[in-house]
């Protein structure tokens, strides 16, 4: 708004340097850049981890060969990526697995929350019924379904689905439900007065105006499930990505520890780059507006999920 | 409490006093339908719970569960009181909490320097990916590198604390800023009104629901991940208590432990820090609401 007017001015204001001028000005350009921060971020991150490594050796009495050092992580990484490994499944064997588990999670959840969303966002009663419940399976630590879970289903595919489910179904509930309340009203009512057939009214109004709310719930569910699998199955399970980790745990070696992190925040980045955003980008292409108030929502993370929307109806 | 606009009152013709009288009536029957629905559920699930939820989990389960695995409301209360009797619940509850209060205290100004900083679109370039892999990441991630490397010492969890909860209050700060009043800053500008001064007198006052807002919701991130610090690194605490309570398959302690901090943390989240909110910024919500 206010910056829109005033760049133009700027950049009329200022007389067109020439090429000499331009070439002095890279440097500083260059160093003001944000892509170069971004760069220097991981940069900054390594000189740390050196630094405190060193600092750790001088001062602090810790163990020192229990301190990952970079290249000791870098090379675990590459043995990994190479399928060369000491745990018993090979890196993407163990992500295969639970990716397996947190799609069907996933799946159920998202089914499951829709519906129940639906309920409870068209009628009162159902809302008042399951409003309680849903909030206080919200701000359930998955920590506790995971442990619960463990105990109840042992070792198994069950525990950590169940966990998936139980730690995302409350994102889509919420989410659904917000959607059907921000529906036009009047698209409904004249929907009714020109007696549309409930089907259809559900179809062609209520489906696209839910569409967005269902794409950011199916983001919270993917993520916050995600967040509740490894816990899962490093307590109830013999395989997958969480059990890995805690089996480099287990071995003590901070390297193995580090470097499946790593691959952790690597697999999360990359869902997100490739699989969310591109649909973002292709559902809400006929929206630009949307677009962009969706992938800040992905940012905003819980931002109106806890129970924000009391306040926000007041 | 939750007014949904219940009163769609459709009789303009009709004179004053029975409009309003309608309404009243409305949103009275609204409300008993609300609680007697409510109460319901409250009901049906402890029933549920306490009756049927062993045979739902052993049909889930495809073998029938021992019972004991499944204590149900009136045992969980029952132990509750003996574990309080014990006298051990207190000490654990104060060791959770201080460390949330340390890791979360540091975390919240961490966070919230950050967010400032990232005025500045060079900071924010900066910060970007640390917030984004701090929100993406799972906690547990940075359990348990803390866990390997610090021990059982107390930095350990702080350490995992502030990585997970600190993208959350940058994110509010920075959003705060994104909708902070231009004007008002670019006339501090011409006006040469220092930086300090001008953060100060415009951002801070601006800043402040939104710094609220993220302590909110990285509360409810951070007392979640205290909890799971301490099952892997530490001997007192939620956590831990927790944890030895899942290692005996001693159901109803557990269940006790985590619903006994659950019921607290849910107190604090929902019910103190929401009191204080309203208490603190009623002046704002006037404002929202014209």
């Amino acid at each position: 708004m206010t910056v829109t007017e005033t760049r133009p001015t700027a950049a009329g204001g200022s007389p067109p340097p020439n090429p000499a001028q331009r070439l002095t000005a890279l440097p500083a350009k260059i160093a003001k850049s944000p892509l170069l921060a971004r760069v220097l971020f991981p940069v900054f991150l390594f000189l740390v981890w050196e630094l405190s490594l060193i600092a750790v050796e001088e001062i602090w009495p810790f163990a020192v060969d229990v301190l990952p050092t970079p290249s000791e992580v870098g090379a675990f990484m590459w043995d990994e990526f190479i399928t060369d490994t000491l745990a018993r499944k090979n890196l993407y064997e163990t992500f295969f697995i639970s990716l397996r588990r947190l799609m069907s999670g996933f799946a159920i959840a998202m089914v499951l929350g829709t519906a129940m969303g639906l309920a409870m966002g068209l009628s009162r009663a159902t809302n008042a019924f399951c409003h309680d419940w849903t909030m206080a399976i919200l701000a359930m630590p998955a920590l506790a379904w995971a442990l619960f879970n463990s105990i109840i289903f042992g070792f198994d595919d069950r525990g950590p689905i169940l966990t998936v489910i139980l730690a995302g179904i409350p994102f889509v509930i919420v989410n659904v439900r917000e959607g059907v309340r921000n529906t036009p009203r009047e698209l409904f009512d004249m929907a009714r007065s020109f007696q549309v057939p409930q089907s259809k009214v559900i179809r062609h109004v209520l489906v696209p105006s839910l569409m967005p709310f269902m794409f950011a719930a199916a983001r919270y569910c993917f993520s916050i499930g995600w967040k509740g699998l490894v816990i899962a199955e490093v307590f109830g399970g013999q395989d997958g990505a969480g059990w890995t980790i805690k089996f480099w745990y287990d071995a003590h070696r901070a390297h193995g520890v580090v470097g499946y992190a790593a691959f952790f925040v690597i697999f999360a980045i990359l869902f997100e780059r490739l699989v969310f955003e591109p649909i973002s980008r292709r559902a809400f292409r006929w929206r630009p507006q949307l677009q962009t108030e969706v992938v800040e929502e992905a940012f905003g993370e819980h931002h109106e999920h806890y129970g924000e929307e009391e306040t926000a109806r007041r | 409490m939750t007014t949904t606009d219940t009163t769609t009152v459709e009789t303009p013709s009709a004179p004053r006093v029975t409009e309003e009288e309608l309404a009243r009536r409305a949103r009275r029957s609204e409300l008993t339908s609300r609680w007697f629905w409510r109460i319901l559920s409250y009901i049906a699930v402890l029933a549920i719970w306490e009756f049927a939820l062993l045979d739902i989990f052993s049909f889930l389960r495809g073998s029938p569960l021992d019972p004991k695995l499944l204590p149900g409301p009136s045992e969980v209360v029952s132990t509750f009181f003996e574990i309080w009797g014990e006298g051990t619940m207190p000490a654990a509850f104060q060791a959770t909490l201080t460390r949330i209060a340390v890791g979360f205290g540091l975390s919240f100004l961490i966070g919230a320097m950050i967010g400032i900083l990232m005025q500045s679109k060079w900071f924010e370039g900066f910060f970007k990916d640390a917030v984004l892999i701090s929100l993406s990441a799972p906690g547990l991630i940075w359990v348990l590198i803390t866990a390997i490397i610090f021990g059982n010492r107390p930095l350990g969890p702080t350490i995992a604390i502030i990585l997970t909860t600190f993208a959350l209050v940058t994110v509010n700060v920075s959003e705060g800023i994104k909708a902070l009043p231009k004007d008002l800053l670019d006339m501090a500008k011409s006006f040469r009104v220092s930086v300090f001064k001008r953060n100060r007198q415009i951002v801070i006052p601006h800043l402040a629901p939104y710094l609220f807002t993220g302590l909110r919701f990285g509360f409810s991130i951070a007392w979640k991940v205290t909890v799971l610090t301490e099952v892997f690194s530490s001997s007192e605490g939620i956590g831990f208590e927790m944890r030895i309570s899942a290692v005996l398959f001693d159901m109803s302690e557990f269940l006790t432990w985590i619903l006994a901090f659950f019921f607290f943390a849910l107190f604090l989240e929902k019910v103190v820090l929401e009191a204080i909110e309203r208490r603190y910024f009623r002046w704002r919500q006037a404002v929202t609401a014209t």
